[in-house]
């Protein structure tokens, strides 16, 4: 039998660990202030390759003013920030070569076909000819924008725009896409077809970094999501994990006054959290059946309530109040 | 990059074609706009009023003022575009920003619409010319040096209203600079009198005015007067480009910059 030298059996370093997924941004510490106004404050992120990463807040929370100096339009005031290894300071250009952007305004020129804003913006990557042309005709197939080419703005529905301005944004064939608020303003139907897309984009292996404030959008597309208000992270994880950790598995609303429930601390011992806003008890639990046979041993049986799972939504109002905030 | 190193950037002339692709919508309209109102002057102040007066030098108002409507012409093509163009394509339009969302340096806009704007001074510039040739005047080779005047002439009107469009809140206040600042460089630029009899100060104020220089040098192409002061003239104008070229880097940054 033949001896096995032990010492080749010793792998390299690089080789015995897991491969360490490639870190795309990377955030410490970073803020922004406008003056007075302190619009980021100090958060801290890393996004890895082929994630789909939400920011996820109400209007003025500092999704926005994030994107931002990701994508290298504004400068930081304080912290580190990397973004494909390279500091967004002192590298904006070679970044925003590398990656895309849909910015929450579309910013398409109105005065350009809908295919002449395409061929302009590769252009500025340095991609002109024939390599353009084809490149923007496959992208406008993608979006389910063919025939729309020698279009202008006006003619174009608000979901055709939002589909161009993304079609615009992978004309480089970024290794990121970032999308601050992709879907916000369309109908239904437009959503869904922008969902649509994106979910391909992700499942492609493209690393997607958005923001939203619809709580459905976040489910669906995030596998991570970072819940954001008043410029500060206030929570981070998987959409099941969120929901699990801050608003538990069923949530029981019921409609009425005080004496549709037992005192305080008997309520208290039943669920895992409670709320109560605008004539509306929210009672987060592990079981609404579990919850309403409870209630009903100690003699109360609401009479207008809804039972439902708890969603994403119960935690992002769980954290960030039930008041509007403006 | 330094504002002149960004007249040589690709991406410079990619914003110069992006406004030639807008322009070729509405070529016909700016085209008529921008040759009526030197042609309203030239026909009103050269044989209206030429019809009683006589420049001494110069013989007829209407060969006098012919050719200084020339820098007229550009001056004012560069100014409204850089100004009011340039307002519309930052703030209304989103045309520079979607730029800096790609790799466009601001720089390499400001340089994008200054070669733009050269475009525009020479192309309105030669049609004005060939109606002063249909009129008799310039029938000269030396006009073929005009249009290099032209383009210079329009960097130069084009650097300082695309710096003021930048720093202005709203649109309308680019009003003061059109009251306040080109309209008395058109009277005092020896576009519509000479000069030479105003006080020694007046005369002083114009040579620091860059349209005077402009219309020195457009005079003397048109009417085969050239001489070598006018080489003081040109170096006034390339000195005057290398200067103002400074002049809006810094509002261009905190506009469109990181
Ligand atoms: N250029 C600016 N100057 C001063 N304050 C600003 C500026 N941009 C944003 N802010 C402020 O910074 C805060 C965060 O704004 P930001 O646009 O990032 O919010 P957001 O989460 O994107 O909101 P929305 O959902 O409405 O888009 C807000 O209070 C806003 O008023
Ligand atoms: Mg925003």
């Amino acid at each position: 039998m033949p001896e096995i030298d032990a010492a080749v059996l010793v792998l390299p370093p690089s080789l015995s660990k897991p491969p360490q997924p490639a870190v795309v941004v990377r955030a410490r510490g970073l803020s922004k202030r406008y003056g007075a106004l302190e619009a980021v404050r100090e958060v801290d992120f890393t996004i890895e390759a082929g994630e789909c990463f939400g920011f996820l807040g109400v209007n003025g929370a500092g999704k926005t003013t994030i994107m931002k100096m990701i994508y290298c339009r504004i400068a930081r005031s304080a912290g580190e920030l990397r973004v494909l290894g390279l500091d967004a300071a002192s590298h904006a250009q070679e970044i925003k070569q590398r990656i895309g952007v849909v910015a929450q305004e579309n910013a398409l020129d109105p005065e350009l076909t809908a295919l002449e804003n395409l061929l302009l913006y590769a252009s500025f990557f340095g991609i002109t000819g024939a390599a353009a042309k084809r490149k923007a005709a496959q992208l406008l197939e993608s979006l389910s924008l063919t025939g729309k080419e020698q279009s202008r703005l006006q003619e174009l529905s608000g979901g055709m725009k939002r589909r161009l301005v993304i079609a615009r944004a992978l004309v480089n064939d970024p290794e990121m896409l970032v999308l601050d608020e992709p879907t916000t303003g369309l109908d239904p139907q437009a959503r869904l077809l922008v969902w649509e897309k994106l979910s391909r984009f992700r499942e492609s292996g493209l690393t997607l970094l958005l923001t939203t404030h619809y709580m459905e959008e976040a489910a669906r597309l995030c596998n991570r999501i970072a819940v954001i208000d008043e410029g500060k992270i206030l929570a981070e994880g998987s959409p099941l994990e969120l929901i699990d950790r801050f608003a538990g598995q069923d949530v029981l609303e019921v409609i009425g006054g005080d004496e549709e429930l037992p005192d305080e601390r008997t309520v208290a011992a039943l669920v895992r959290r409670r709320e109560r806003h605008g004539g509306v008890h929210y009672l987060y639990n592990s079981d609404n059946r579990v919850l309403l046979h409870r209630l009903a041993e100690l003699g109360f049986e609401p009479k207008r309530h809804v039972a439902r799972a708890a969603t994403l939504e119960d935690v992002f109002l769980n954290m960030t109040g039930r008041e509007l905030v403006e | 990059m330094s504002p002149l190193a960004a007249f040589f950037r690709p991406n410079a002339w990619r914003v110069f074609r992006r406004n030639m692709l807008a322009w070729q919508t509405y070529a016909w309209s700016s085209l008529a706009i921008n040759i009526v109102e030197p042609f309203a002057y030239f026909v009103a102040l050269g044989f209206g009023l030429g019809a009683y007066f006589t420049v001494t030098g110069y013989g007829s108002l209407v060969q006098f003022i012919g050719p200084g409507l020339l820098g007229f012409t550009a001056m004012n093509t560069a100014t409204f575009d850089a100004s009011w163009g340039c307002f519309e394509r930052r703030v209304f339009n989103g045309v520079y920003e979607s730029m800096v969302t790609a790799p466009v340096h601001p720089l390499e806009i400001a340089a994008g619409e200054y070669l733009w704007q050269a475009c525009r001074a020479v192309m309105y510039g030669l049609l004005f010319l060939g109606v002063l040739a249909v009129f008799g005047l310039g029938h000269t080779f030396w006009v073929l040096l005009c249009p290099m005047i032209l383009a210079l002439s329009g960097i130069m009107f084009a650097i300082p209203a695309l710096f003021v469009s930048m720093i202005v809140k709203t649109q309308e206040h680019l009003f003061y600079y059109f009251s306040f600042v080109a309209t008395p460089m058109a009277m005092i630029g020896g576009v519509f009198f000479p000069l030479d009899k105003l006080p020694h100060w007046a005369l002083t104020i114009a040579w620091f005015t860059p349209l005077y220089h402009a219309v020195n040098i457009f005079r003397a192409l048109v009417l085969g007067r050239v001489g070598p002061s006018l080489l003081i003239d040109a170096a006034w104008i390339v000195a005057a480009i290398i200067l103002l070229s400074y002049l809006p880097t810094r509002a261009i940054r905190n506009r469109l910059g990181n």
